[in-house]
């Protein structure tokens, strides 16, 4: 070996030990980080200089370690992966940065933190590896806490995941199951009125019995209206007043009464849903069934439009008009379309459309529902 | 063709059955027999071999309503309309019916079930339906019509 590519001194194997004489020796020697030199052109890369941070930390003295390669750190647990990433590293000459488990002298593991470097002289000549160890079991020990509260967590939200599914699902089956069970008893409510109905033989008490069947069936709409739309808190008044009106229309002869409709979309919430069609239906029914009589045809309007905050529902015939209806003789129809009219905070206006009548009726919409 | 069908219900709740027959007969239809089990309308369904039947999905002995719908469309070939309140029950591709009238249904919704199926039996274009009580299965590739048996 040529002078040139030697060491760099580093002083006397003595000085070397003692630290004396060189001040970067001195540092070297008094840091607390835990330091190692060892010599890759002896035999098997012996540990040539080790300080007493390296000492305090792994529990061995000097004469224990000098000499020896660094793999007496290693225990049964050390990660494999680890140890071939540093022998990797140390036969290529190359850094490596590991963190891995090792040992002290009475056995006690500690996860060390190992950065190594190789030392070149300014040929390129491989001196030495210089390696610095540091404790951070603290750190590992909380990462591993962290990781195993973390499962915990993921458990326990699995868990609860679990569990409100369960509920949802059991809630979706009563839901079902109660939706099916009021669809079947209002069938048979009306079932009942209907073959009472057809049983009268007075007709006056038949036709009662027939309105009964139109408010049932007005009221079953709005229960198949709510339900399907997977949200049962609004209400779609088109689509109801549509199909009410089409129903109330089979009552009738064939091509007898004309009904326009003019049908903004409007959506209210489903507590205003049964007041709301019992009256429309008890409007419109009156304005179909009475206001054409003996046959005669006609032209029944029902218009709803969105106001100003108010729901604006326009009922209009252009027929004999309420006094010649009898219309104060058909006491429940009335009694039934004030209270309506109360419980939805609502007005009714009745206008005489010359000819006909215009029921005008303005419902109230809370800011919710206006938005909609 | 005739437009007067031969019905038979497959309805176990008694009420509902009679007043689904006065409303027939008032469309000009007959009754031929009212069921309230699968076992006494499959007999029924083999005995009178009416035109079509409507059927609840929830008989006497359970939810046997689809199977019955199966057999008397496969084995008699009848027309099969079903009427429930549950139509989730009906399986996604069950094909041996027209369609479904849901409960509770209007005169409407059963007025135009009758003008499909009649329309469906004599080949004619199926009829506009605007009622939110009849859904017809026809997009669901239903087997051919059958003839009617008189």
């Amino acid at each position: 070996m040529s002078e040139k590519s030697r060491a760099p001194d580093l002083g006397s194997a003595r000085e070397i030990e003692e630290g004396l004489g060189d001040p970067f020796t001195a540092a070297f020697r008094a840091t607390r980080m835990a330091m190692v030199i060892t010599d890759p052109r002896r035999d098997d890369n012996p540990i040539i200089f080790v300080n007493d941070a390296f000492l305090n930390l792994t529990g061995y003295a000097q004469d224990e370690v000098v000499g020896r390669n660094c793999r007496f750190l290693q225990g049964p647990d050390t990660d494999p992966a680890a140890i071939d990433a540093v022998r990797a590293a140390v036969a290529a000459g190359e850094d490596v940065e590991v963190e891995l488990l090792n040992h002290r002298k009475d056995g006690s593991p500690f996860w060390n933190a190992l950065v190594i470097s190789p030392v070149r002289n300014e040929e390129g000549d491989l001196l030495y590896f210089f390696a610095s160890q540091a404790d951070i079991s603290a750190k590992k020990q909380a990462e591993q806490d962290l990781n195993r509260s973390r499962d915990i967590l993921e458990d326990l939200v699995a868990q609860r995941t679990r569990d409100l599914q369960e509920a949802l699902d059991q809630t979706s089956a009563l839901l079902h199951e109660v939706d099916h069970r009021v669809k079947n008893n209002l069938q048979v409510v009306s079932s009942l009125v209907l073959l009472k109905a057809r049983q009268s033989p007075d007709e006056a008490t038949r036709r009662v019995l027939l309105n009964m069947a139109e408010r049932i069936s007005a009221l079953s709409t709005v229960h198949r209206l709510l339900y399907p739309a997977g949200d049962v808190s609004r209400f779609d008044l088109k689509e109801f007043i549509g199909d009410l009106t089409a129903d109330l229309m089979t009552a009738l002869p064939k091509d007898r009464i004309t009904l326009d409709l003019d049908v903004a979309p409007v959506t209210i919430s489903a507590a205003k849903a049964t007041p709301l069609a019992l009256l429309v239906n008890e409007i419109v029914g009156n304005a179909l069934k009475h206001a054409y009589p003996d046959g005669s045809r006609g032209r029944v309007a029902v218009r709803v439009a969105k106001l100003d905050g108010d729901v604006c529902i326009v009922i209009e015939d252009g027929g004999i008009g309420l006094e010649a209806q009898g219309a104060s003789g058909r006491g429940f129809g009335k009694t039934l379309i004030e209270m309506l009219v109360r419980q939805l905070r609502a007005r009714i206006d009745w206008e005489d459309a010359q000819p006909g009548t215009r029921a005008v009726v303005t419902v109230p919409l809370n800011a919710e529902e206006a938005q909609l | 063709m005739d437009s007067s069908l031969q019905i038979l219900i497959v309805e176990d709740e008694i009420l509902i059955a009679l007043e689904l027959e006065s409303l027939l007969q008032d469309s000009g239809h007959s009754v031929v027999g009212i069921a309230a089990s699968s076992e006494e309308a499959l007999a029924l369904g083999a005995e009178c071999r009416p035109d079509l039947a409507f059927v609840d999905i929830h008989l006497a002995d359970g939810p046997t309503g689809v199977e019955v719908a199966r057999s008397l469309a496969r084995e008699h070939g009848i027309m099969v309309l079903f009427m429930t309140a549950n139509a989730k029950r009906i399986p996604d591709d069950f094909t041996d019916a027209h369609g479904v009238i849901s409960k509770p249904y209007t005169e409407r919704g059963v007025q135009q079930a009758l003008d499909y199926v009649i329309a469906c039996r004599d080949g004619a274009g199926p009829p506009s339906i605007d009622t939110l009580t009849f859904m017809p299965f026809q997009n669901r590739g239903l087997r051919a019509p059958s003839q009617a048996q008189g």
